[in-house]
């Protein structure tokens, strides 16, 4: 039995596992193959302390840099988020989807289907890591790129313990909580905020034992592709998976199983509250479900306040204040700082505070936070009902098949919309407490750019999600064609004979023209909004042109 | 003429693949009246519905409800139309009331008081979270979102599953109160029960194709039983197998097993002409024996 429950939970979940190490193993034959043929000696000149930030070992080379930008942050990350979706469905999931009655219908302990689960997260999480790491050593030999000294193993091995981690982290909490959303939303906040920390405050003078606070440190903060395994750091981690699993199985016994049941939301309480009856009911009721744009937005109102509480108070607010606790040695490099590198990372001169939010803020994280809420409405909005059954009820209602992708591509813009509020006053008040003097039409010009910018991928998803009825296929098929063109936007300008096919990139039409600094580019913006449109009316076509689906 | 008929399918048939899911249906639901769709799982009914409702688009053929096209004016059709999906799901985050605001700003508004009049004749709690609620309970929803807007075309698959017998009793009332006004009924069920008492005509669908069309007082004298008789001594089959009617016949010592259509009076006459007969039990044949027995070989429409 304890057999059944690995490998069914395994069966669901190595594919997920399989695309992700697929795509970050192509990420990485990319990125050597460019770091290979462009001039890398001004990366030995680079300060200890910026090479730290961006995780490049000293010495830097070809392989270093891929290891070191490609594993060390975006693989260590996925593999991670990977590790905690399957930790916070174990329980949780199960609960949520009404077969966690069935599952222990059977004679097995709910210990025995945690430890299970925790086997399956354990081999499918190490599956990922295998193939990184083979990857990693094969595509040195591929690219005829030197790799002495690297120990690709030491920091796939790393990765492994670190994704494990936050993967028992959200176990634990979905054990606790039965709250699917809450656990996994919740670890990857930690994870994301203790990635930053463990970044950032080494480069701060003063504060640099404060890393060791943060769980990331103790994945790299030894930088294993260059010094090789830290048992004194994996010890830690290891130790933190182990209580957590303890956690995890005390919380899972000690509960009342939730049924298939809805959660008690905050305006739920209010509704059966007197006092505040008549203002819930007309938010909660009449107002919700006044129209299918305005339900639908509702129905990712908890994706979207956190993903807008972090744009807001993270990568808004808190990095301007950053900026001037940052070592003086990072602008006085600025001059040096090699243009091409900066580009990878979204371009922009870390020593000037435009810079310096253009690296930290607008380069990776205001485009995934974005593409997060854009794309995750784009495929649910109509695969979603029709996976959950309940698009045949809504289009027995007199409204046209072009109405319903209409409304959702509606409640989509609002939201992104709104998140590009969140950034920009986050932003602005950072710029504005940490006295750096941005231009606040600048910052305008930049967050209406990427908020094109996630509609544009929000409405690709939406797109597959018309033709194909399928939600994975919109959300993976999307996530793949996004990666393809950040990295092609990020790597093609580097090699001279192929920065013109940048061009074929959304994210060009977002970032080369440097908004931050320069303003609006309104010819940008244009070539982004007819990408929008146009996707939206395929969607409407694809839509009207096919059966529904019957089932998920 | 066409105001006369409710449903109209010609030749309508749905393809998934190599699968025939719908063959060359052509039928006439006609207004005021409560058709009753019957057939075992997997026979089409469901994809009828569907494909009714422009959910899915047949593979040759057409449907018209009043005279209108299925797919051409799919949304004006839905303006008079009342559904019940048989694979019923809803948003479990919005209560019974909000699920039915949110279709009623979708049709520009229905009378409330009628919906509590709904509510209350099903008993229906309309305060409670959808995903909070017992399968019967979410039927009743579904059931009230249906009747609410008043349609004159009604489509319901399978809409009985999980109601208790006394709310399943007012739910049929309610249906013969909407055919007595003069509005339509299109039932979907495998259970014939249902279909017998409120139905006025059934079709029977299998493995894609409309196998028999019949008013239901028709179908109820055709009705086999299964009949099991009891006898002081024992038995010989030859002696049940003579009278007209029965069919089947299994004998083990002092009891006969068999299938029977036809006046319960005469069989007996006969059979206790012969033997003593010390018990009876009788049950109403199941929908497949139904069409095991009569519709075994038939493909086509009895004329």
């Amino acid at each position: 039995m304890l057999a059944n429950v690995v490998t069914k939970t395994a069966r669901d979940r190595w594919k997920g596992m399989a695309i992700g190490a697929g795509a970050l193993a192509l990420f990485l034959l990319f990125g050597m193959a460019v770091y290979r043929d462009i001039d890398l000696s001004v990366y030995t000149d680079l300060p200890e302390a910026i090479r730290a930030v961006m995780g490049i070992g000293e010495g830097a080379d070809a392989a270093s840099l891929a290891y070191g930008v490609v594993y060390g942050s975006y693989g260590a990350m996925t593999l991670a988020g990977l590790a905690l979706s399957m930790g916070s469905a174990s329980i949780a999931g199960e609960e949520r989807d009404g077969t966690m009655g069935l599952l222990l219908g059977n004679p097995i302990s709910r210990t025995h289907v945690l430890l299970s689960k925790a086997a399956s997260m354990v081999l499918v999480t190490g599956f990922g890591a295998l193939v990184l790491w083979s990857i990693g050593r094969i595509a040195p030999v591929l690219l005829d790129v030197e790799v002495a000294g690297m120990q690709v193993e030491a920091l796939a091995f790393h990765m492994y313990i670190n994704a494990l981690f936050y993967g028992f982290a959200a176990m634990a909490l979905g054990a606790w909580t039965g709250n699917r959303g809450l656990a996994s939303g919740a670890t990857a906040g930690v994870m994301v905020v203790s990635f930053f920390a463990a970044g950032l405050f080494p480069v701060v003078e003063g504060l640099e034992n404060l890393a060791k606070a943060f769980p990331w440190y103790y994945f790299d903060g030894s930088q294993p592709v260059l010094n090789g395994i830290s048992w004194g750091h994996l010890g830690v981690l290891l130790t933190g998976c182990a209580l957590l699993a303890v956690a995890a199985a005390v919380g899972v016994n000690r509960r009342d199983l939730r049924g298939h049941t809805v959660g008690v939301t905050l305006v739920d309480r209010l509704r059966s509250n007197p006092l505040t009856q008549k203002v819930a009911d007309r938010l909660a009721g009449s107002t919700r479900v006044s129209r299918i744009s305005i339900k639908t937005a509702s129905d990712h109102q908890g994706l979207f306040l956190a993903t807008a509480a972090v744009m807001f108070l993270v990568m808004g607010v808190l990095i301007g204040p950053m900026y001037n606790f940052i070592d003086e040695a990072l602008r006085d490099f600025s001059d040096t700082f090699p243009e091409a590198l900066m580009a990878m990372v979204g371009g922009g001169d870390m020593g000037t505070p435009e810079g310096w939010y253009q690296v930290e803020t607008f380069g990776m994280m205001a485009p995934i936070a974005m593409m997060v809420v854009t794309v995750v409405i784009g495929a649910r909005a109509l695969a979603g009902e029709e996976a959950r059954r309940t698009m045949g009820l809504l289009l027995a209602n007199p409204v046209s098949r072009a109405t319903v992708v209409i409304e959702k591509t509606m409640a989509m813009v609002v939201l992104a919309v709104a998140l590009g509020i969140a950034t920009f006053a986050g932003v602005a008040i950072g710029s504005l407490l940490g006295g750096l003097g941005i231009s606040t039409a600048n910052i305008a010009a930049i967050t209406f750019l990427v908020t094109l910018l996630g509609l544009v991928f929000g409405a690709l998803a939406l797109a597959l999600s018309a033709g194909t009825g399928r939600v994975k296929v919109a959300i993976f098929g999307t996530v793949g064609v996004a990666l393809a063109c950040y990295v092609a936007n990020g790597f093609l300008p580097l090699n001279d004979s192929l920065a013109g096919y940048a061009k074929w990139s959304p994210f060009y039409y977002y970032m080369s023209s440097e908004p931050l600094i320069n303003g609006m580019h309104w010819g940008h913006a244009a070539v982004l909004a007819a990408l929008f449109l146009a996707l939206v009316a395929l969607s409407v076509v694809l839509f009207q042109r096919r059966d529904l689906r019957q089932t998920g | 003429m066409t105001s006369e008929i409710a449903i109209h399918t010609e030749g309508l048939t749905k393809h998934y693949g190599d699968l025939e899911a719908l063959v060359d249906l052509d039928l006439d639901v006609r207004s005021g009246e409560v058709f009753g769709f019957l057939g075992p799982n997997g026979a089409g009914k469901t994809t009828t519905i569907r494909t009714i409702l422009d959910e899915i688009r047949p593979t040759a053929g057409r449907a018209s409800i009043r005279g209108m096209d299925t797919h051409e004016q799919s949304v004006e059709i839905r303006r008079h139309i009342g559904y019940v999906p048989g694979d019923l799901a809803m948003y479990p985050n919005l209560t019974g009331r909000d699920t039915l605001t949110y279709f009623a700003n979708l049709r520009g508004g229905v009378d409330w008081s009628y919906v509590d009049v709904l509510a209350d004749r099903l008993g229906a709690d309309l305060s409670k979270k959808v995903g909070d609620l017992s399968s019967g309970n979410r039927q009743k929803v579904a059931l009230i979102q249906a009747f609410m807007n008043r349609p004159d075309v009604f489509i319901m698959d399978e809409p009985s599953s999980g109601l208790d017998p006394l709310v399943q009793r007012e739910f049929q009332t309610m249906l013969r109160e909407v055919v007595a006004e003069g509005r339509t009924v299109f039932l979907s069920s495998h259970t014939l029960s249902e279909v017998q008492r409120i139905a006025d005509r059934v079709g029977i669908i299998r493995h894609g194709r409309l196998i028999a069309l019949e008013a239901v007082s028709n179908l109820r004298s055709k009705a086999i039983r299964r009949v099991e008789l009891d006898f002081e001594s024992p038995v010989e089959a030859t002696v049940f197998e003579a009278v007209a009617g029965v069919r089947d016949v299994m004998v083990e010592n002092h009891r006969a097993v068999f299938s029977y259509d036809g006046k319960m009076a005469s069989l007996l006459k006969t059979v206790s002409d012969t033997y003593d007969v010390t018990d009876i039990a009788t049950q109403e044949a199941d929908l497949e024996e139904i069409f095991l027995t009569y519709y075994r070989d038939e493909e086509e429409v009895p004329a």
